[in-house]
């Protein structure tokens, strides 16, 4: 299986993501159960195919015509939701007869507790005479935007590019909920609980070939493939960023991973030496693996000058020390401009208590000046004469209070898109937003953050957030610089 | 000899690791540079099977029952004549951890001219299958844990980011007025040891963990001083 190509790889898993027939087996016809609310919430998304309830007596559940087995549905189906109890699950699967292609099995008690792994080794078993490949069992679902499809309460309903696949279910609904908040968009996500067939490198493989995925994400805990994992990626030579959110990297962490999924985690070290050579990106954080994601969604990596000397533009003096020092030891380098581009932006004459140096601080006084569009000026010198890899515009919005018009803030991040149209591919730009939770504000940054991530602009609460970001996307470049281009 | 002869003349002595003298055999059949070595049965040998040595030499006990011939005190260096070799065997024979194990042998070999100690690893990850990796020696490797690893195969450009991965890598470009040590021959061993075609990958099945430790790296070349494989 390892060796199949692109094509094949598309058109064995592409049925999982949009599938024309979706069996749900353990509805039931009082409809208060798991597999019920998979019913409704896929009708809630708009899938149009075929929906099959399995029961072994009830002739219909939720108005929907109800089938005994697998084999007796009129379509053969692409995709089924299992959520019985799990020793009823081998006979189900073994009496597919081949008219089931992918079974996910929602259901624990198999691999991941000592007495549920010879039932495990029988679930795989049953799949494979049934002609199913199996998904999980203990795993939460697939949410699916292309094919209308999704288990989780709330996430967008827009195709997006970000592949995700996590060996967690929970951490899975809180990729999409929390995604879906910061301006994700996804080609699609798979929980895959114990892999008991299906893992993580499949998924990643078929994103790969997948020409809507162009961003891949992964939770993982263990990889009992590694070593395949390891071929995919390393074939892959960065052809799409990887962001890998690596669970059980400590000893601590492997005891919990152990109780979690049923294994034992892989070393430490294993991963460190993985990400170096195939450039996926480690992060150790869900935050970071959002944040990470967003900036890559967002923005177009430069392997030629990979981002090394950044730009902070906006309010707070505090902030931009603290950042600088923050961002210098990511490996980013906030330094003075030189003398050329200070007298420019002095000519500029700006109000007391602005500094020009970078970072450039700028309080609300200046910001507003010309309603928010004398940061055109200062933003036009800082991409022509200081030429940055990357800015970081970052706005405290609760300095901007009562002060200012609401204009303002658009009129800033506008003032930045223009002038970045006017250097194509010269530097990333990023916005942070900083609040201080007070709601009415935090409703209006939602709002704003919604505008700007629209426009393309990956949006960050803090300068910390955005620069682990930028420090992934100087890794993915660097690696990307010295295998693709050959410089080093 | 033939690497996989090597490997196998020890299975057949059920034993769980190669003595000094094959582990260096089999680096030497991947293209390592290992000391000129030969192996005495015991004093009364000497003499003749000093020629084509060069003092001065190293003297090192050969017992499968040590593992850790220097904690056992069977490692005399510096030893400059024929007498004084005699002399080593006779004094080392007699200390407790030596004398209750069972001698197959001495190890007398040329010593390796100075330079920085690196140390070179292989392992094997039951998850991701063989993986190398790269170290300063002593402290640098026992204490501070500064080493590097990569899964094999390792390219070129995998095995100089090992090296500049280490935070003691200003040492091998010789820091505080060391002689710089050439890069290229620790680049040349990670690749035989981890490389596409590399004993690592080659020996997969067979080699649960290797140690290449001391290699003595100089601005010229390295050579392998002591080398231990443990079996699968």
């Amino acid at each position: 299986m390892s060796s199949m190509n692109d094509e094949e790889v598309l058109k064995r898993f592409m049925p999982l993501f949009a599938p024309k027939a979706v069996a749900v087996i353990g509805a039931s016809t009082k409809g208060t159960a798991l597999p019920n609310v998979f019913i409704r919430r896929i009708r809630e998304f708009g899938y149009e195919g075929a929906i099959y309830p399995i029961h072994p007596t009830a002739s219909e559940i939720d108005g929907l015509p109800a089938y005994k087995s697998l084999a007796d549905t009129p379509q053969p189906i692409d995709y089924a939701y299992i959520a019985i109890a799990a020793a009823q699950i081998p006979p189900l699967l073994s009496s597919a007869h081949g008219r089931l292609r992918f079974a996910q099995v929602i259901s624990s008690g198999f691999g991941e507790v000592e007495e549920g792994r010879e039932l495990q080794d029988e679930l795989a078993e049953a799949a494979r005479a049934g002609g199913a490949r199996l998904i999980g069992p203990n795993c939460l679902g697939i949410y699916t935007p292309r094919g209308k499809v999704t288990f989780a309460e709330i996430g967008s309903r827009d195709v997006g590019t970000v592949g995700i696949v996590s060996q967690s279910g929970g951490l899975g609904t809180d990729i999409i909920r929390r995604g879906f908040a910061r301006g994700l968009k996804f080609s699609g996500l798979v929980t895959v609980g114990n892999c008991a067939d299906v893992t993580p490198s499949d998924l990643l493989e078929f994103y790969f070939a997948d020409a809507q995925t162009r961003v891949i994400g992964t939770y993982i805990e263990t990889a009992k493939d590694g070593r395949r994992l390891f071929n995919i990626l390393r074939n892959s030579a960065g052809a799409k960023p990887v962001v890998v959110l690596k669970g059980g990297r400590t000893k601590q962490g492997q005891a919990a991973a152990a109780s979690h999924t049923g294994s034992l985690a892989g070393d430490d070290r294993v991963w460190i030496a993985l990400a170096r050579q195939t450039g996926c990106v480690l992060v150790d954080t869900l935050d970071q693996f959002i944040d990470t994601l967003l900036i890559f969604q967002a923005l177009k990596a430069q392997p030629k000058h990979p981002t090394q000397g950044v730009v902070l533009f906006g309010n707070g003096g505090g902030t931009s020390v603290l950042a600088t020092d923050f961002y210098a030891r990511l490996g980013l380098d906030v330094t003075p401009f030189e003398q050329g581009t200070i007298d420019e932006l002095a000519a500029l004459k700006l109000p007391p208590g602005t500094s020009i140096t970078n970072p450039v601080d700028c309080p609300v006084g200046t910001l507003q000046q010309e309603e928010g569009r004398v940061a055109e000026k200062i933003l036009d010198i800082i991409y022509g004469s200081g030429k940055p890899d990357a800015l970081v515009m970052h706005l405290n919005l609760s300095a901007f209070v009562g002060r200012t018009k609401p204009e303002v803030l658009d009129n800033l991040v506008q003032a930045a898109l223009r002038v970045q149209e006017h250097y194509p591919g010269q530097a990333h730009f990023v916005l942070v937003l900083r609040s201080d939770g007070d709601p009415p504000l935090e409703q209006r940054k939602r709002e704003f953050r919604e505008n700007a991530v629209a426009l393309g602009v990956p949006v960050y609460d803090e300068m910390a957030n955005a620069g682990y970001a930028l420090a992934a996307l100087q890794t993915y470049e660097r690696f990307m610089n010295r295998r693709r281009l050959g410089m080093k | 000899m033939e690497p996989n002869a090597i490997i196998d003349a020890a299975r057949k002595q059920h034993r769980a690791a190669l003595d000094e003298s094959s582990g260096k055999a089999l680096l030497a059949s991947y293209g390592v540079a290992v000391p000129k070595t030969i192996v005495v049965r015991s004093s009364a040998e000497v003499d003749g099977a000093l020629q084509g040595l060069t003092f001065p030499v190293v003297v090192k006990v050969v017992s499968s029952q040590i593992l850790h011939k220097s904690d056992a005190g069977g490692v005399r260096v510096d030893v400059k004549t024929p007498d004084q070799v005699r002399e080593a065997i006779r004094m080392m024979s007699v200390l407790p951890k030596i004398a209750s194990a069972r001698v197959e042998g001495w190890l007398i070999e040329e010593m390796a001219p100075a330079g920085q100690e690196i140390v070179i690893g292989g392992l094997r990850d039951p998850d991701f299958g063989p993986l190398v990796m790269v170290g300063l020696g002593g402290i640098f490797v026992e204490v501070l844990a500064d080493v590097s690893f990569r899964i094999c195969p390792i390219t070129r450009l995998d095995a100089e980011e090992m090296i500049d991965d280490l935070k003691g890598a200003a040492i091998l470009r010789g820091a505080r007025g060391r002689k710089p040590v050439s890069r290229d021959a620790i680049i040349d061993v990670l690749l035989k040891i981890g490389g596409d075609d590399g004993l690592m990958m080659n020996h997969a099945e067979q080699i649960k963990e290797a140690d290449i430790n001391p290699l003595i790296v100089s601005d010229t070349g390295a050579i392998a001083v002591d080398a231990r494989f443990i079996l699968t």
